[in-house]
């Protein structure tokens, strides 16, 4: 299983969640997968999208997916620490754990090695810590995590690697941002 | 330290926060600086606003940014040393998306700084902001703070990121400071 196969699995379990994209191939696999105004793009600012999403978390009572990698996670793991400290109950932390910095070119990550992002978050203070390895359980997990309060986070060890044939995003920043926002306005 | 500190209206702290919050600023992140001390006690305790910690700064603008996409005025209270931390995320995620951010900024290394290794960063954050695309004010007193009025109004106007410096000069509330602008 691929970051692809997870991305999608995971898509299936979401139904009118917010949703933060990580920069990179992850946006563009999502986009292709399940766009949709609720889905948030980040262009640029690798290691932010935990942290984007903690924000729509903390300013708004809607729930919030933060679709995350291994290797931003560790570019930023101060993340762990604030939501190991705010903890809002409607937030999810997805870190894709693929071993590698997908988009720059499949670079070994330090998740290959030594470092468990899972114990950093669960010594961080995150009380529901789940790690899903089986394809056929991503969506299941997913499903029944977001109907209990959270913050969750969960991180799905797949391998590196992705399709043929994924394409940059068609449209900008933004038309991202406004649709966005006039999402996360009408439902709340 | 006392958690039950009031909000003292007269001090620069009390006054600059006053003047925030009256723009609709509701949504905080801070990273500490002795300066800054008033200012994150009074954050500690006002139950109106949306206010927490941060690692660091670079962690803090993404939080602010998905705090504006959800509808929040969203301000950091940060070290001039901070801005070093954070040009990447002001180039590609807040003006990149128009975001505004509101940065109070204590300004070590200006006139008054005893530590010698804040003079540089003091020296160079001007220049770097204004490179990195963020509107810097230098507000040298409290009597300035209709800069601040100004600054939030053309910030949230224009969906632009505006940073306010405020010196030691500032935090003295010196009665008998005359203005004087580098």
């Amino acid at each position: 299983m691929r970051r692809y196969e997870a991305t999608r699995e995971i898509l299936n379990a979401i139904s009118d969640e917010l949703v933060v994209c990580n920069i990179g191939h992850p946006s563009q696999e999502i986009f292709q997968l399940k766009d949709r105004p609720e889905n948030f793009y980040m262009f640029g600012s690798m290691g932010l999208s935990s942290s984007i999403g903690l924000g729509v978390a903390m300013a708004q009572d809607r729930k919030v997916i933060a679709l995350d990698g291994d290797g931003s996670v560790t570019m930023n793991m101060g993340t762990l620490a604030t939501i190991g400290l705010v903890r809002p109950k409607n937030y999810m932390l997805i870190i894709i754990d693929n071993k590698a910095y997908g988009s720059t070119g499949f670079q070994r990550s330090f998740t290959a090695d030594n470092l468990r992002l899972e114990e950093v978050a669960t010594a961080s203070g995150v009380e529901n810590v789940v790690v899903i390895t089986e394809h056929d359980e991503i969506e299941s997990t997913i499903a029944r995590l977001l109907k209990a309060d959270g913050p969750h986070v969960v991180v799905v060890k797949c391998e590196p690697g992705m399709p043929d044939g994924i394409g940059v995003i068609p449209i900008d920043g933004m038309e991202v941002r406004n649709r966005f926002m006039d999402a996360a306005k009408s439902g709340a | 330290m006392s958690t039950q500190t009031a909000v003292n209206s007269n001090s620069p702290a009390g006054k600059l926060y006053e003047c925030v919050r009256n723009h609709g600023i509701d949504f905080f992140v801070s990273v500490p600086c002795s300066l800054l001390g008033e200012v994150i006690e009074i954050l500690e305790v006002d139950k109106d606003v949306t206010y927490t910690p941060v690692t660091r700064e670079e962690e803090g603008i993404g939080i602010l940014a998905g705090a504006y996409l959800a509808g929040r005025r969203p301000a950091i209270v940060m070290q001039n040393s901070g801005y070093g931390n954070i040009v990447n995320a002001i180039c590609s995620l807040t003006n990149y998306y128009n975001i505004p951010i509101v940065m109070l900024v204590s300004h070590r290394g200006s006139a008054g700084e005893r530590i010698e290794a804040q003079v540089p960063m003091g020296d160079a954050v001007k220049g770097v902001m204004e490179a990195s695309g963020v509107k810097c004010v230098s507000v040298e007193h409290p009597a300035e703070l209709d800069r601040v009025d100004e600054g939030i109004d053309w910030a949230l106007k224009n969906e632009k990121s505006i940073a306010f410096l405020l010196p030691f000069s500032f935090w003295k509330d010196d009665d008998n400071y005359v203005p004087e602008h580098r």
